[in-house]
């Protein structure tokens, strides 16, 4: 670290002789590059996902780390933003991609060493703007005035995020392959590319998401439909070509966090809110037990067993009787994880976090 | 000898004159000075302890000038206290510890000196908790308004404490404490009235800890101001170790002198010079700070050395023979030079302590140059005046006779004036002074412990400091910066966005363990309107998001037109290593980043005093001995004329310097505000022995006589009170290492080393030194034998 100070100093009087100390002036979150962190294990993690053998998780300040031992050593990747990242996803290995505030889009070719950036906030505005003026000039004049209403509201929307600037979030990427995969956010947020991110089409105004709830998580299931899990209890599924998304009867008036599929559907929230459905049409509560109101943030499946983590360090088993707590000692909140082994490897508000499974005593 | 005093000819013709007065008008002079010392008596009785925060921190200092500058918006961060209340069965959710805890709120809250608005614990509507629920974010006191101690409320108020973000800070991570935080003022705002420690410090002992401590409930209090209490407090101590010393020295000086009056006059004189110094004080608008409790001590020993050599040098006029008024006027006329040079001396070492720019020192060389200047007046002036009435007594004339018919001890010392002994002494001198820059280099600047390195470390302020870091996640060693951004910019997006990064950056700077700014708040309450989700816990870019989130925005994180905001960084410790570590860093980040937009200033929060504090004190150290020495070599180059002089006299003094560096670092004793004195009290002091042993070696050498039986005859006259001075200044010195005081007791084993280093240079180093620099010459043979000359000097 001294190191490092003392060649930050040099550059600093390099800086003060030609008189830019005063005048530089502080570059965007969107332009500035992630900073190298010793303390970045413990900054606030968002997700972690698998990419082959290494684990790669994400958050605060555009920190990306890579580990190719299980979660023992981490470092950082090279990223091109510091703002913080929401989610990460790696349909192979190589190939990965991750989301976060600002509307950015990130693209990692090189198994999560380093990072493109593909979109902005701005952009994303501005493609919206395009697509939707585009669509209302491509509109039959024998239309209905609904279908005019609807996007001519849009496009107010549109124009209005533009003047507001890249201020929409990301909260969830997923991609099926190469080439198609999504993006979604707050205030309704929902973009697709079928070309792996050349080019981008705006689905959020025709979901069926009139109040622009924040679309929260995308679980891709096994039998290849997708779910959308948001604000107030939103729940959407797409039609057949993926275009439209509509609206499913929730379980809930509160907002879903996550969902997950293990031998049945699962989608959590708010308050220790948990549900579960065989097909995702018909959605039966699940107690976590008495007390437990913290709300559930994300889940690890893995091999048909099931762990709900939440806020306040919570951590909770599913067994044949019930969710039992497993004791994490910290009162951290916990947002994503992996098992790896015999251990979970979760990331939140203290960082990374391994929770051993054999040894862990549970309480009841 | 006229030609070696020619620079200070006026100084010789007072000389003449003070005699003449002196021994002319005796009867009036003794009640002027009698009256002198009732009335300063009066005044020195009413003096008080003083401590301040700001007298502490050195007020020029860019930091302190921006925390200064910035302090009404910056409430708490200053100069602030924690109590804590434990309970000490069970844990704090019972009805009754609450209670406790209420009460200790607003027993502080009401404590003169507090800054009100600024109080915080679980009891305080300031501190509030929030919770996301499906109707929305919602949140409110802590101590909910329907609390009635039932165990349903206490409930209530373990799930607000969680959802309020203070656990592990206002209650503790084992949920068996809770802390009040108690900002102070240092001076009154409406009166402008400084707060008295000493007072505040009882009140909280017999307000606080008296009155709520008990079986179940334990209190921990820990801030500057309990610590300069306890100072404060300890430092009564101050007045048994005075007293142990007296006592010490009345029982040397007799066995010295064998002269009753030889050893009630030096001492009643060395006394009557401590009262007029404290009764100087007072009257300046001083008043007795606990770092300068020690300056009464030097003063009476300084007193007591210089009074010795008038003792000694009127004894020896009467053992020629000479009545008592003769007797004392011939030491005067032979002791009032080297006297007042050596006093000059002393005195400007001690005004050299000024150039340090931080108030208490600044008043410890105040207090110490008055005290040296106060003892010309009683133990120059008025001693021999007193000693003139009754003589020193046949007894000790006949012990001194005796002592000089024997005086074969000192012939031992008299090897280091031939150049087999001299080469010997230096080479031993030179392996030391090597020994002690080794050493030395591992001296560090500031604190070098946990807690309160004042006190000691098993000291109730010390161990209550423990508990706090124990058991509460924020340190105690803040560290604030100052982010200055144009009126009502404070909370802009880039602003933010640009305090977020640079947070994270200091994150990474070690010792720094976390850090809080508006900018967490903003995020978190972010995060909380979006139903508490870890993904929003970012600076929105949307202004409006922003303005949202800063509607409870506890108090001290921004300023009223929100024009600054302060960034908290806890620090592992306060060490000096780890604040010039985030100061760098701090520093480094401004020289980078610093525009129109937002200014990184330091700095604020006892940890950030403290960065302030070492630098200055880390150039001041060296600042100091340059002046020190400089000043005192030119005064002895003045009395001499002489280079060599100025080397025999100030070498040994320098090593002593060394030694003392070297044994700081061995001792593990950083120099801080407290220890920095120390090297220029002792070189104040110490040269005093190298001045009287040169000048009367000098007398002896300028007749012509050979350097071994010059200096013999110096040790039988003055070397003999030198050491005596020595061994009555370290005893005087060496009680403070029982002091309950760490800093007092570090201070009484570097000042006792000091001493006894001082004279054993000047002793020994001196005359090795006057020997292998002495210009070899033709010296005539002696005429007389040194009996006679003895005689001659001291006409």
């Amino acid at each position: 670290m001294r190191g490092f100070i003392r060649r930050r100093l040099a550059l600093a009087l390099v800086c003060l002789g030609a008189l830019c100390g005063s005048t530089v002036l502080w570059a965007d979150r969107l332009e500035q590059p992630a900073q190298p962190a010793p303390q970045a294990t413990q900054a606030l993690l968002l997700d972690i996902v698998r990419a082959g053998e290494r684990l790669i998780a994400v958050g605060e300040q555009g920190i990306v780390l890579l580990s190719d031992d299980q979660g023992e050593r981490w470092r950082m990747a090279q990223v091109p933003v510091s703002v913080m990242l929401t989610a990460v996803q790696f349909p192979q290995p190589q190939l990965g991609w991750a989301v976060g505030h600002d509307g950015v889009v990130l693209r990692s070719q090189d198994g999560g060493e380093s990072w493109q950036r593909l979109l902005t906030g701005r952009d994303i505005n501005a493609l919206r703007t395009l697509q939707l003026t585009q669509q209302l000039a491509d509109l039959p004049a024998t239309v209905d005035a609904a279908q005019r209403e609807m996007l001519e509201y849009a496009l107010d929307d549109a124009l209005a995020a533009e003047k507001d600037g890249p201020t929409t979030p990301l909260l969830d990427v997923w991609f099926r392959d190469e080439q198609v995969g999504f993006v979604l956010g707050g205030y309704g947020l929902l973009l697709k590319t079928t070309d792996g991110g050349q080019s981008w089409r705006s689905l959020g105004h025709q979901a069926d998401n009139p109040d622009g709830f924040h679309l929260n998580s995308l679980l891709a299931c096994r039998d290849g439909s997708l779910l959308i899990a948001g604000e107030a209890g939103l729940l959407l599924a797409p039609d057949a070509d993926g275009e439209r998304w509509q609206a499913q009867d929730s379980p809930y008036d509160g907002s879903f966090f996550a969902a997950i599929e293990t031998d049945q559907l699962y989608v959590m929230g708010l308050r220790g809110h948990l549900f579960r459905s065989p097909d995702g049409q018909d959605w039966q509560p699940v107690a976590l037990g008495q007390g437990r109101t913290a709300s559930l943030n994300g889940a690890v499946s893995n091999a048909g067993q099931l762990w709900l983590l939440g806020q306040a360090g919570t951590l909770l088993q599913a067994g044949p009787q019930g969710f039992q707590a497993l004791d994490t000692v910290s009162r951290r909140s916990f947002s994503a994880g992996v098992r790896t082994g015999q251990q979970l490897v979760l990331v939140g508000e203290g960082g990374i976090s391994h929770i051993a499974l054999d040894t862990t005593e549970a309480r009841p | 000898m006229s030609r070696f005093f020619g620079l200070l000819a006026p100084v010789r013709a007072s000389e003449q004159l003070l005699e003449r007065l002196l021994f002319r008008h005796r009867p009036a002079i003794a009640l002027l000075f009698l009256l002198a010392t009732v009335w300063l008596g009066w005044q020195a009785a009413q003096i008080r302890p003083d401590a301040s925060f700001v007298k502490m921190i050195p007020t020029q200092h860019p930091y302190v000038t921006n925390f200064l500058d910035h302090r009404d918006d910056l409430a708490g961060l200053g100069n602030s206290l924690r109590v804590v209340v434990a309970a000490t069965e069970g844990d704090i959710f019972s009805a009754d510890y609450q209670q406790t805890l209420k009460q200790v709120t607003d027993a502080l809250f009401f404590l003169q000196g507090v800054d009100r608005s600024a109080v915080k614990s679980i009891w305080t509507p300031n501190v509030r908790w929030t919770e996301v629920t499906e109707e929305g974010f919602v949140g409110g006191p802590v101590i909910p308004a329907s609390y009635d101690g039932s165990a349903a409320s206490l409930d209530q108020v373990r799930s607000n404490i969680l959802s309020s973000g203070q656990l592990g800070r206002l209650v503790a991570n084992d949920f068996r404490s809770a802390m009040v935080e108690v900002p102070l003022f240092d001076r009154d705002p409406q009166t402008g009235a400084r707060l008295d420690y000493q007072q505040f410090s009882a009140q909280l002992e017999q307000q606080i800890r008296e009155q709520y401590q008990r079986d179940g409930i334990r209190i921990h209090i820990t801030g500057f101001a309990k610590v300069v209490g306890d100072l404060i407090a300890g430092a009564a101590q101050v007045g048994l170790f005075f007293a142990m010393a007296i006592a010490v020295t009345l029982v040397l000086l007799y066995l010295y002198s064998r002269s009753i009056t030889g050893t009630l006059i030096p001492l009643a004189c060395s006394l009557v010079a401590v009262v007029w110094q404290l009764g100087l004080l007072r009257l300046l608008g001083y008043g007795l700070d606990p770092y300068s409790m020690l300056v009464p001590f030097l003063v009476f020993a300084i007193g007591v050395s210089h009074g010795v050599q008038i003792v000694n040098t009127t004894t020896l006029e009467a053992a020629r023979g000479a009545d008592s008024l003769l007797a004392a006027q011939r030491a005067f006329r032979a002791i009032y030079i080297p006297g007042l040079t050596a006093l000059l001396s002393d005195g400007i070492g001690f005004v050299t302590l000024m150039v340090i720019q931080i108030e208490v020192i600044q008043d410890l060389a105040v207090a110490a140059a008055l005290g040296v200047a106060v003892i010309v007046l009683t133990n120059l002036l008025l001693l021999p005046l007193l000693l003139s009435w009754r003589g020193v007594g046949a007894t000790a004339i006949r012990h001194l006779q005796r002592q000089q018919q024997e005086g074969s001890h000192w012939q031992a010392l008299v090897v280091f004036t031939r150049p087999a002994g001299a080469r010997t002494a230096l080479l031993v001198a030179v392996v030391l002074l090597a020994v002690g820059l080794w050493g030395g280099q591992t001296l560090k600047v500031g604190d070098l412990s946990a807690g309160a390195p004042e006190l000691r470390e098993d000291a109730r302020y010390n161990l209550d400091n423990r508990y706090i870091t124990d058991n509460y996640a924020s340190s105690s060693d803040v560290f604030v910066v100052m982010v200055k951004t144009p009126v009502q910019q404070c909370a802009s997006f880039p602003v933010l966005d640009q305090v977020d990064h640079f947070q994270h950056y200091l994150n990474s700077v070690s010792g720094v363990q976390s850090s809080v700014s508006l900018a967490d708040v903003s995020e978190r309450v972010t995060a909380g309107l979006n139903e508490g989700n870890l993904k929003w816990r970012s600076v929105s870019r949307n202004q409006y998001v922003i303005n949202a989130s800063l509607g409870f925005v506890p108090a001290g994180l921004m300023n009223s037109e929100c024009s600054l905001l302060p960034v908290i960084l806890y620090l592992d410790d306060h060490r000096a290593d780890t604040l010039q570590q985030v100061s760098e860093a701090v520093a480094l980040y401004g020289a980078e980043h610093n525009s129109e937009q937002a200014r990184f200033l330091m700095a604020a929060g006892n940890a950030g005093f403290e960065a302030a504090t070492n630098a200055v004190i880390g150039t001041a150290q060296y600042e100091m001995l340059l002046w020190v020495y400089g000043v005192v070599s030119l005064l002895c180059l003045l009395t001499f004329r002489s280079i060599r002089t100025v080397a025999c006299i100030i070498l040994p003094l320098a090593l002593t310097s060394v030694l003392c560096q070297a044994l700081m670092a061995w001792l593990g004793i950083g120099v801080k505000v407290a220890t920095l004195p120390v090297i220029a009290l002792g070189v104040g002091i110490g040269v005093d022995y190298g001045i009287y042993i040169y000048s009367r070696l000098n007398t002896f050498l300028v007749q012509g006589y050979p350097l071994p039986e010059a200096y013999l005859a110096t040790l039988q006259t003055t070397g003999k009170s030198v050491a005596f001075t020595g061994v009555t200044l370290a005893i005087g010195v060496v009680l403070w290492i029982f002091s309950p005081i760490r800093f007092q007791a570090d201070m009484g084993i570097l000042l006792t080393f000091m001493f006894i280093w001082n004279m054993l240079g000047a002793l020994i180093l001196l005359p090795a030194l006057t020997c292998l620099l002495r210009p070899v010459r033709r010296a005539p043979a002696p005429v007389t034998s040194v009996a006679q000359e003895i005689d001659h000097a001291v006409q």
